[in-house]
């Protein structure tokens, strides 16, 4: 397994140094929330989930060992996981037997084509929702995607296969995609 | 970015399209080890056109943008790691003075308990204080003397 990029900064900021807190703030909120507001869609809650997700790492810096993920995989997982608390309080499905299409009704509010793509991937399976999140938005490599979901490599082509295409589906359908 | 290893030699349509449909037109975001064979099949006139396919979705994500986070949320989150800090240090602080209490007390308890070993028990028949002794010894009429006295 290659080296983690924040091993080191997560060790000062486990040792309480200041300067390493605000380093790890600057590189890794960004990424958070971005993660939050996609998986959820609502920005305010991103928020929220990103100030959670920050107050965990503090908590657990000074503890914190690389297992078998990186640091980065570790905050996205504790970032899924917030986002999943959401959804369920939502009254959301969080299981892969959603079906493709979830709702045939006409997407609300869709005026613009990001806002289309963004109710899109909200009306989308969340583990279907979250594989393409972290491939496609977040950059993550196919191990490292697969590791944070806790799913072979195989099962992540599959989230994307069928996210991708429900996707094109639901946009296709707002005449958004042909 | 995708570097997952399958060992693949060549790439078939089938796999290109699996590919394709699961990680978009973008050859950058393929798993890493299917790369070089994907550039060679993409040149191809069916490999063109399920990236072409493929690229108009990704297209379409690239257009939602999020918001980055504002100066309010960055601040709120540095506040809360200070006072997180804080209370870390004060609780070293109570941990460290509860040690040294600590230390201190397993200290005093250790003395005694030399102190217990150490002095020699007094035998319970070696000194036995009664009406008639003081401090020069026992006032009362000895044996010999009374021995005189008959």
């Amino acid at each position: 397994m290659s080296a983690d990029p924040d091993e080191e900064l997560v060790r000062r900021v486990g040792a309480g140094e200041p300067e390493a807190v605000r380093t790890l703030v600057a590189r890794k909120l960004p990424r958070i929330l971005a993660l939050a507001a996609r998986m959820l869609g609502d920005a305010a809650e991103a928020e929220d989930v990103a100030q959670e997700t920050f107050v965990r790492i503090w908590r657990h810096a000074s503890g914190w060992r690389r297992g078998n993920a990186r640091f980065d995989s570790w905050i996205h997982r504790v970032t899924l996981n917030l986002c999943y608390d959401r959804l369920r309080r939502r009254r959301e499905w969080v299981t892969d037997e959603v079906p493709d299409i979830v709702d045939p009704a006409p997407l609300p509010d869709a005026r613009e084509e990001p806002h289309r793509v963004e109710q899109a991937l909200q009306a989308i399976a969340p583990r279907q929702r979250e594989a393409i999140i972290l491939v496609y938005y977040q950059e993550m490599s196919n191990i490292e995607a697969a590791a944070t979901l806790e799913i072979s490599v195989d099962a992540l082509e599959s989230l994307l296969s069928r996210g991708r295409r429900a996707l094109q589906m639901i946009l296709a359908r707002e005449g958004v995609h042909e | 970015m995708s570097d997952g290893s399958r060992n693949e030699p060549a790439m078939d349509a089938e796999r290109f399209a699996a590919l394709a449909a699961a990680y978009g037109g973008d050859l950058r975001r393929w798993p890493q080890a299917d790369r070089a064979a994907g550039a060679m099949f993409a040149a191809s006139e069916t490999g063109a056109a399920l990236l072409g396919h493929a690229g108009k979705l990704d297209a379409l994500l690239d257009s939602y943008e999020v918001t980055a986070p504002g100066a309010a949320l960055h601040g709120g989150i540095l506040r809360i790691a200070d006072r997180h800090l804080v209370q870390r240090r004060r609780r070293r602080v109570w941990w460290l003075s509860l040690g040294l209490a600590g230390i201190g007390l397993a200290g005093a308890v250790a003395g005694l308990a030399m102190v217990s070993i150490v002095t020699p028990e007094v035998p319970s028949d070696h000194y036995v204080l009664d009406a008639n002794a003081t401090a020069f010894g026992d006032a009362g009429p000895d044996g010999e003397t009374i021995e005189e006295d008959l």
